[in-house]
């Protein structure tokens, strides 16, 4: 296919992106979901135009990182997520 | 929705080995179509019929598309429109699968997901797993 080829780190990176929209999406208020969308795609922005894409030893610890943060979000009791930005 | 064709063929030079053949059927709805997947012939043309995915389908991915890509309303977008041509990136992409497995009350595939690169391509295969589904 024409389509670029994906490394098998991107493809992990794309897949925990699923999986935080995912669970987004079984948040109850639309007006959490929504931040809970937003920060996350903010947060995967970032980082996608500030770590530089052979810095693997980083990209790891990001990815290790966000699988334990998606699982705190699974969690029913984690109703909604806020950040908190200090000049 | 003003025009839209019920059949499309499109020849696209060769890129995929798949050799898949499926038939889609539907119940009383507006048309009846089959598609043939993409086959492949021995010359190094292959033909692809696509009139798999219902307009409707086409029209209604498009618009999720041009929402999701925050694209002017009047932004022409064809069936063969790639979502990288449109601006897309690897996370946009993610997110309009996600739109569309919402709208369409679907679950795509992890591995189906990341092959989804035009409009016509996502049509179709919503359409395939709109088929399945009601066997489930």
């Amino acid at each position: 296919m024409g389509a670029t080829k994906l490394s098998g780190m991107q493809k992990q990176v794309l897949s925990l992106y699923r999986g935080f929209l995912r669970a987004a999406r079984s948040k109850q208020t639309t007006e959490d979901r929504r931040r809970i969308e937003t920060i996350v795609s903010t947060e995967f922005r970032k980082n996608s135009k500030e770590v530089d894409r052979k810095n693997f030893q980083y990209i790891e610890y990001l990815l290790r990182l966000g699988h334990k943060q998606l699982d705190q979000l699974k969690s029913p009791d984690m109703v909604s997520i806020s950040s908190v930005k200090i000049n | 929705m003003a025009s839209l064709s019920a059949t499309s063929l499109s020849f696209k030079a060769p890129s995929i080995q798949s050799t898949r053949i499926y038939q889609v059927l539907r119940k009383p709805s507006s048309f009846q179509s089959i598609s043939f997947g993409r086959f492949q012939s021995s010359k190094s043309l292959r033909l692809q019929i696509s009139c798999a995915a219902k307009p409707e389908t086409v029209q209604k991915v498009s618009d999720i598309v041009k929402e999701q890509l925050a694209l002017s309303a009047d932004t022409a977008l064809t069936a063969e429109s790639k979502f990288s041509a449109l601006g897309a990136d690897s996370l946009d992409t993610v997110e309009i699968v996600m739109a569309l497995e919402e709208k369409f009350n679907i679950s795509v595939e992890e591995a189906d997901a990341q092959n989804i690169t035009t409009i016509q391509e996502a049509a179709d295969l919503i359409e395939d797993l709109v088929q399945k589904k009601p066997a489930a």
